[in-house]
């Protein structure tokens, strides 16, 4: 913001101690309303976009360090233990803290079972059921005094007593039940019938739920509790009959300060329980310090992702600055040409027209930071209903931070002002003599020796980056570096050989460096970050419409022959954009650069929702459904695999894991981890994309279940957010493996590596191997289910699930869990679009913006043609005819580009083994818009054209 | 110069014989105004800027409007051209009372029988000279090859056949004036307007560009000339001088010098 400011001195000492060159600069936006409403409702959307970046980033991340109020209040630290007393003794150990600490306040013993909880119905049938509930064992006295505020903990009133139990908000909703309701716990093969005695708010420990082991962490999604005394259900656990997981014991620990502010203490909270305990624990998570980090990198990449692929549209609201800003220098040249002839300095010049342009740069900037936090306000409510869905659904609170807003109104105020100093710099080198008689600039005849030595740098710099950056495997370098000697090359050659044939062969060469260097030197894109894209994105724009431009001829030759020669409106309608050269490719790389991004996410979804049945068969491994239990009263496969309607099951156990590879440096990052039986190969197992050194993926899996020291982890493995996979192992690499609660670690070789599966994108090895590490913690409550030929699965999917209720059983089919999870990404792909289409609205503004001054610079010749026997439909038809000339062009140009890269991407097996697909109801659909838009865009110019009184035009102008 | 206008009846009289002071047995007038009032009206205020104007045109003739800056002189030309609205009066132009034509109608009547020529050349700046020739011919009904030709035959004629392929900036003032008579006259138009021709150009070259509206009025070219130019005004057969609104002399001279 200060730079902002201090930017704009000087141009308030000329607003202010310079009045000619104030009334110069702002006659204009008082004369011509309308004119200036456009070019500051096109500069705004480029504000607006990125401070709804910002906004969108600052959303995702309240929303998810509100989970640090709802499922953590004062925990601070969580110290897993292997049991009851491994718990106690560590109580008695950090007790001593408790008051003596400078950091920490409090420690408090939890127990947590998984289990499922129904409430009856008013017959006593189980009316509804919560399958993935926590069961959480409290001292309420302690709980409530833990930490320094107890309205923090969510804990109201006493230790339930016995047959009693407080229900946690979510739950209770779930549930339907309130206080005075009977609910049933049930855990290890037995169930508890327990009396709702009060309502908690999802707040604290009373919102607090130990993530599954199979499960993300606590972030801001629902925590269905069921708060008890201690003892009241891990009880349940010591009988003999029990199977199922223990209960996992815990010590929360609080720092001291509020929710947030306890989080900063962190390090030396770990330090004091190191020392205290003689080492820091193998199961000590810092849950707080690690969700406020996820939240901060989460809305980072958000800001960072939507602002991306609003870079386009942010770069087509600079070309339409420039343009305007282009368009006002001509129309006003003879103007400026008397200005300089009596004594007005360039730099003068320069400062009027960069004063104009600071005018219509701030109060774009001010609205767009307003109308960005209106659009980030649209987008997080179309997020929620794509996040708020589903198991781990995210509740989001939007949130506009200020410092958000202010960099959102400095950048796009930045950007406007340097767009204008510019073109500013560009547009007052004239000739006053022929800008006077309003002649044109002479065409050069001979290269420049500016563009000479800009070329041999563009050569030498290009080259450079090149050599330097390919063999690196550097993707920026690889991309564009090429590129810049391309361009390089076509400047210096420009001086020996035609200019035309120069520029078409650079400009096809660049297009085919940046559309097929991926598959040509894809290990320098593997993970590449998005702004690769960008850039790739910008220079295919960039390359295809200087390729146009430099041949429209051909291209108008080929309408005015569909047209029969004969349409005066085609003739004239063409001739403006052939003739304004620079104006046209302005518009046109502005609707190619926004219908690029829009048909190729468009492309992208359907390739992605199109892959149901390839996806299903990846995933399944020849199986139909996917059953899961509770994890303290799992289903067994021989119970399920009796079944007459089944044909075979394999029992695979999900935990929580922590991973050291290469990539991560050594350090250990949370996971997860799945250990397979035998049967899960016998259906077929699940795609693998490399089969490493063994014949077929099953080859390699049975390798996994014979070798305890190998592994195999999905190309998804590790990696935070989406996009394709972006550093993959390889097989051969080595993975170290830990128990995140007892410390223990094994070593592993990656055997093979998986698809990505839509189910679990974990990594996988044997059972026996993981119940090695894990011991008891393993349990076998994932079952993959192959129905009986005869048997309908989504039938047995509801008996599984009606007869295994109190298990907590959800079975679902594997083309549903595909069908879900591309749904969640069509979803996510669509509101992309959504935001994208803003660039649209920059590219109609624009064209509105230039049709009206069109119609203004041409008063005079369109008095003319009307005199000559043009009739008024004419006039009107040929400005349509203008417009939607570039308008389909550019959409011509984007959508080419958008389908040849989406083509690469397939063919390249960038995101997989894709089938190529076009929709194109929904890319005409786009087309269609685009088009409609800009005609009615243009109508009103064009009207306004044609009902120009002849006489008038020309007495006016003459 | 061979001649490239249109050879019809109505014209043929004084056609061949351009020399004569048009005093044959009452030539039919191409061009006749009655009582024509034009006022603008600037907010509150009314300028009556022609006050009952009557007028006539006969086939052939060449009529020098004149009068001072102000005087009406363009206002009668876009009035009786039709380029502009009249408040009161009639203008039948060759057989059709214009201003009672729809928008359309008067459009394509334009095109078919008149040519402009303007002060300050107003060529299409997009076009090339041949291109800009085509135009009428093109709007009047000419097939695509067939108006080529006969536009790149006109700008021949008039010494302009190595620039057709220029824009109009890439012209000099002569030539684009050049360019602009054969746009006015490739059409083949009943009656030519010309407003102020040579009021851009040097004494030479509007010298020139005279000579050449003079060669076409002698193949038989009805020219309509508004000018404040005494000396141009002197080459006309009949001078017209236009004051406050009125016409306050209508003197045919005879022979154009």
């Amino acid at each position: 913001m200060s730079l902002v400011a201090l930017a704009s001195v000087p141009l308030l000492f000329l607003l202010v101690r310079r009045p000619v060159l104030r009334r110069l600069a702002l006659r204009n936006a008082s004369r011509r309303p309308r004119e200036t409403a456009l070019v500051v409702l096109g500069s705004m959307l480029g504000t607006a976009i990125i401070t709804s970046a910002f906004v969108v980033g600052d959303t995702l991340d309240a929303s998810l360090r509100q989970g640090a109020v709802t499922s953590l209040g004062p925990v601070d630290e969580v110290v897993r233990t292997t049991g009851a007393d491994e718990q106690a003794a560590l109580i008695r150990r950090l007790s001593a803290l408790d008051g003596s600490s400078p950091t920490i306040d409090g420690v408090l013993p939890l127990t947590i079972v998984p289990a499922a909880v129904s409430v009856s119905g008013p017959d006593g049938e189980v009316a509804r059921v919560e399958p993935a509930a926590s069961v959480v064992e409290v001292d309420f006295e302690a709980g409530r005094s833990f930490g320094g505020d107890p309205a923090a903990t969510g804990i109201e009133g006493g230790t339930p007593p016995p047959g009693r139990a407080a229900l946690g908000e979510d739950l209770a909703t779930a549930l339907g039940a309130g206080a005075g309701d009977q609910v049933t716990v049930y855990a290890y093969g037995d169930q508890l019938e327990l009396e709702v005695d009060r309502v908690l708010p999802r707040r604290g420990i009373a919102g607090f739920s130990l993530p599954d082991d199979a499960a993300p962490p606590p972030g801001g999604g629902s925590a269905p509790t069921l708060l008890v005394a201690p003892g009241t259900v891990s009880r349940l656990a010591a009988t003999d009959a029990a199977v199922g997981v223990a209960p996992a014991t815990v010590v929360a620990v609080s720092n001291r300060g509020g929710v947030f502010e306890g989080a900063t203490v962190t390090e030396t909270a770990v330090e004091e329980i190191g020392a205290s305990l003689g080492g820091v624990p193998p199961g000590l998570s810092t849950a707080k310090a690690d969700l406020l980090a996820q939240a901060d990198e989460v809305g980072a990449q958000f800001t960072e992702l939507f602002g991306s692929i609003g870079f386009f549209s942010v770069l087509a609201g600079v070309l339409l600055l420039v343009n305007i800003f282009v368009m006002l220098a001509q129309e006003r040249k003879s103007e400026l040409g008397m200005l300089r002839a009596v004594g007005l300095r360039r730099g003068a010049l320069v400062g009027s027209f960069t004063l104009e342009g600071w005018s219509y740069a701030l109060a774009a900037a001010l609205l767009g930071s307003v109308v960005g936090i209106g659009v980030g306000r649209v987008v997080a409510g179309v997020a929620t209903g794509i996040f708020g869905g589903g198991d781990g659904a995210l509740e989001l609170h939007f949130a506009a931070e200020r410092a958000s807003v202010e960099n959102g109104f400095a950048l796009g105020f930045a950007i406007s002002l340097v767009t204008v100093l510019l073109t500013s710099l560009f547009i007052s080198r004239l000739n006053v003599i022929r800008a006077i008689r309003d002649l044109p600039d002479p065409s050069a005849t001979r290269p420049r020796l500016r563009s000479l030595v800009a070329g041999a740098v563009a050569v030498v710099a290009g080259g450079a980056w090149s050599a330097s950056g390919i063999p690196s495997d550097e993707p920026f370098a690889t991309l564009a570096g090429p590129v810049l000697v391309v361009a390089g090359m076509a400047a210096l050659l420009s001086a020996v050989a035609p200019k035309r044939v120069v520029i078409s062969v650079a400009s096809a060469g660049a297009l085919t460096w940046a559309v097929s260097a991926f598959g040509i030197l894809p290990d320098a894109f593997e993970g590449a970050d998005i702004a690769v894209f960008v850039v790739q994105g910008v220079i295919l724009t960039a390359a295809a419409v200087a390729l146009v431009s430099h041949n429209q001829e051909a291209v108008a030759a080929a309408l005015r022959r569909l047209g029969g020669g004969r349409s005066m409106s085609i003739r004239l309608g063409l001739a403006y954009p052939l003739a304004r050269r620079f104006r046209t490719g302005m518009i046109l790389a502005m609707y190619s650069l926004v219908v690029f991004t829009l048909v190729f996410i468009i492309v992208l979804s359907d390739l992605f929702a199109g892959q149901v049945d390839q996806f299903t068969a990846d995933v399944s491994g020849g199986f139909d459904l996917q059953v899961s239990s509770n994890r303290s009263n799992p289903v067994t496969a021989d119970e399920v695999r009796a079944r007459d309607d089944v044909a075979a099951v394999a029992a695979l156990a999900d935990v929580g894991a922590e991973f050291a590879t290469s990539r991560t440096g050594g350090d250990f990052e949370d996971w997860y981890v799945t250990g397979i039986d035998g049967a899960f190969v016998e259906q077929g197992p699940t795609a693998l994309e490399d089969v490493g050194d063994f014949s077929d993926a099953a080859s390699a899996y049975r390798a996994v279940l014979s070798d305890p020291g190998t592994i195999i982890v999905s190309e998804f493995f590790l990696q935070d957010g989406g996009g394709p996979p972006e550093a993959a192992l390889a097989p051969g690499e080595q993975v170290s493996l830990r128990d995140p609660v007892s410390g223990r670690t094994a070593e592993l070789t990656v055997a093979a590596v998986a698809k990505s599966s839509f189910a679990n994108d974990g990594a996988y090895v044997s059972m026996r191997s993981l119940s090695e590490l894990y011991g008891p913690r393993v349990i076998p409550n994932r079952l993959l289910v192959a129905t009986a030929p005869s048997a309908d699965p989504q039938s047995v999917a509801g008996e599984l699930e009606a007869t295994y209720l109190v298990n907590g059983v959800e079975a679902e089919s594997f083309r549903d869990l595909v069908s879900e999870n591309l749904g969640f990404q069509t979803q996510f792909f669509r509101l992309m679009q959504g935001y994208l289409a803003l660039g649209l609205v920059v590219g109609v503004a624009g064209l509105g913006v230039v049709m009206v001054r069109a119609v203004r610079e041409r008063r005079r010749q369109v008095g003319v043609l009307r005199a000559l026997g043009y009739e008024a439909g004419a006039v009107r038809r040929a400005f349509m005819v203008e417009s939607a000339f570039v308008t389909l062009e550019g959409v011509a140009v984007g959508t080419t580009l958008a389908l040849v890269t989406a083509w690469r991407i397939v063919a390249n097996d960038t995101f997989g083994e894709l089938g190529f697909s076009v929709p194109w109801l929904e890319v005409g659909g786009l087309v269609v818009a685009t088009f409609v838009a800009s005609i009615l865009a243009t109508a009103a110019p064009a009207r306004q054209a044609a009902r120009i009184p002849p006489a008038v035009a020309l007495r006016l102008t003459d | 110069m061979t001649t490239f206008l249109r050879k019809e009846a109505p014209m043929s009289a004084s056609a061949h014989d351009p020399s004569t002071d048009g005093s044959d047995a009452n030539p039919r007038p191409i061009l006749s105004a009655s009582g024509v009032c034009k006022r603008y009206r600037t907010g509150a205020e009314s300028v009556e800027a022609l006050r009952g104007v009557d007028f006539a045109v006969e086939p052939g003739e060449f009529v020098a409007v004149m009068g001072p800056s102000g005087s009406g002189k363009t206002t009668l030309l876009n009035c009786l051209s039709g380029l502009d609205d009249i408040d009161e009066g009639t203008v039948v132009l060759d057989g059709e009372r214009i201003h009672e034509l729809s928008d359309a109608r008067r459009t394509r009547h334009r095109a078919a029988s008149m040519g402009f020529v303007f002060q300050a050349f107003n060529l299409i700046p997009v076009f090339t000279a041949v291109e800009n020739v085509e135009l009428p011919l093109l709007l009047s009904g000419a097939a695509p090859k067939e108006a080529r030709r006969r536009a790149a035959e006109s700008l021949e004629r008039l010494g302009l056949g190595n620039r057709m392929g220029h824009r109009p900036p890439e012209l000099s003032g002569g030539e684009q004036q050049r360019v602009t008579v054969a746009r006015a006259v490739a059409g083949r138009p009943r009656i030519v307007w010309a407003d102020e021709p040579t009021g851009n150009l040097d004494s030479e070259t509007a010298a020139g560009v005279m000579d050449l509206l003079r060669d076409l009025h002698r193949d038989g070219l009805t020219l309509v000339l508004v000018t404040h130019d005494q000396a141009i005004g002197a080459m006309a057969q009949r001078r017209v001088v236009v004051r406050d609104g009125r016409i306050v002399s209508d003197e045919r001279v005879g022979v154009p010098r």
